[in-house]
């Protein structure tokens, strides 16, 4: 049973809401940067596509107007907190505003919220273990309750006034759509009326970084004078994939419920999968993947055939992309050819925890806006058969799409998403 | 260091840690809940006041203040004894 998509919201390195977002994608505009040298040193990482010039403050004075009461909430709450608790926020307040939550509510135990990701906070934890080894007695207090992902459910349904079922899933890179498949399954099982899935941002820290390129995961190389380069999901010379900060939100909604509320959609979550490959590693499996899109194609009750659309995981690893691939070609034949296929990563980073939300948003914004962003540095593509989008975006006009995330220890979890089924003015204008 | 010169600090620790309050609110007889701190924001205030007197005053103590002037006694004595 498919449920609807109410609202959304984003704030990444190429934009901090859905307009933004979506000229970006028009565009092929890249947030990936150069990286202060200093960091770079001693993490190897000498790019990435940060938040910047992004002021929670004056977002949230931007809101306070039309929803007071939680624009008082959040600039009390998110004073001592986290960036990516902040940036959370502020996604999940543009999706709130979308879905009308604020002038249409419904019962606030009826509303659900679900975090997408696992360790969120990690630069802030390494600046307390700074602070530790300096000097014990004077850490930040606060931080008994922020080191945990659990705080970000804490500060959401705080300002937000949740009040229904609520915890944080992780599944490495795959978080988002794991996050999508498990408020797919609480709609269906009529626990909540609606639920906010929210995509973290995972902040990560040296630690991480210089961990992702030890593995070989990460794109180390010195940055050429053009820096979003970088990021060369399946072409031949891709080096690796490039992180990126992103926090991405959606509410779910079952369609008696926004019906009941007198609001439309802005698409649709027909299914979605997660599967494991019982592997602890980051290799991809090709039969996981494969086994993951036909699941989550079934779960949507339609045929491959009716995909138009497909957002790969797409991350610019050799081995990654390659496996992905193959897997496109066994599940939809001759139909690759034919079907739209680009990356986001490119341009937002990898998102990590928040990809598969984020990569959604972007996914919805296309189908709606009837265009594919481009591939904008694919020279020269690992595999012709697959119908990949070209340098510059063009119209297309697709209802059905499937995104891809899969995660280091075998999580491999795909969801189909349909374009708004409500007339345009009542689901709005995503942009 | 005299109380007043403590009593400064802590009006610091209370404006970074609650932003919004008045400078001229912030009164030595008030409570820190009076100005709307919560009970981490209370732990807070208290740490970072000590960090900024490099002070390290036992937090059963610090428990004892019923007020900012209670806070301002307890930091006073431990900077004295240094």
């Amino acid at each position: 049973m498919a449920m609807w998509i109410t609202g959304a919201g984003v704030i990444t390195a190429v934009g901090h809401n859905i307009s933004e977002f979506s000229d970006s994608l028009r565009k092929g505009r890249s947030g990936i940067q150069r990286l202060p040298a200093a960091d770079a040193k001693s993490t190897e990482i000498h790019v990435g596509a940060a938040i910047r010039n992004f002021s929670w403050h004056s977002f949230i004075e931007q809101h306070e107007n039309e929803l007071p009461v939680i624009g008082s909430r959040a600039s009390k709450v998110l004073r001592n907190t986290p960036d990516s608790v902040r940036w959370s926020v502020c996604a999940a307040i543009q999706a709130y505003k979308q879905a009308r939550l604020h002038l249409l509510p419904i019962s606030s135990r009826r509303l659900g919220l679900i975090i997408a990701g696992s360790n969120l906070q990690q630069s802030y934890i390494f600046e307390n273990v700074v602070r530790f080894l300096r000097e014990p007695e004077y850490i930040a207090p606060r931080y008994a309750m922020s080191f945990s992902d659990s705080y970000q459910v804490g500060v959401i349904s705080e300002i937000l006034s949740i009040h229904g079922p609520g915890f944080s899933v992780g599944g490495m890179a795959a978080s988002g759509n794991v996050a999508l498949y498990q408020a797919l399954g609480w709609l269906r099982l009529g626990i909540v009326d609606a639920c906010l899935v929210c995509g973290a941002a995972a902040d990560f820290s040296h630690l991480e970084l210089k961990a992702f390129a030890i593995l070989g995961a990460a794109f180390t190389g010195e940055p050429s004078a053009e820096p979003h380069k970088a990021c060369m999901p399946f072409d031949r010379q891709r080096k690796g994939c490039v992180w990126g900060q992103g926090s991405a939100c959606l509410v779910l909604e079952a369609p008696e419920s926004a019906e009941r509320r007198g609001t439309g959609n802005i698409g649709e979550l027909p299914g979605a999968s997660c599967l494991l490959d019982g592997n602890h590693l980051p290799n991809p499996s090709l039969e996981g993947e494969v086994c993951a899109m036909r699941s989550g194609i079934e779960d949507a009750g339609i045929t491959a055939e009716m995909i138009d659309y497909l957002n790969t995981h797409g991350t610019g690893s050799p081995l990654g992309d390659q496996i992905e691939c193959e897997a496109i070609r066994k599940v939809f034949g001759a139909r690759a050819r034919h079907l739209c296929v680009n990356a986001t990563k490119p341009l937002t980073g990898h998102c990590f925890s928040s990809a598969g939300i984020v990569e959604a948003v972007a996914t919805l914004i296309q189908l709606n806006e009837r265009f594919v962003h481009p591939n904008s540095n694919l020279e020269s593509p690992i595999d012709d058969e697959i119908g990949f989008a070209g340098k510059e975006a063009k119209r297309f006009d697709g209802e059905f799409a499937l995104s891809n995330s899969f995660g280091f220890g075998g999580v491999n979890s795909c969801v189909v998403l349909r374009r708004s089924t409500s007339p345009q003015q009542q689901a709005g204008d995503l942009s | 260091m005299d109380k007043e010169s403590i009593f400064e600090v802590i009006k610091a620790s209370v404006r970074r840690v609650l932003g919004d309050v008045a400078e001229e609110e912030i009164a030595a007889h008030k409570s820190l809940v009076d100005l709307g701190a919560n009970s981490v924001d209370r732990v807070e205030v208290a740490m970072y006041s000590m960090e900024q007197l490099d002070l390290k005053v036992p937090r059963m103590e610090l428990s004892q203040a019923r007020n900012i002037q209670g806070l301002v006694d307890i930091l006073h004595k431990h900077a004295n004894r240094k």
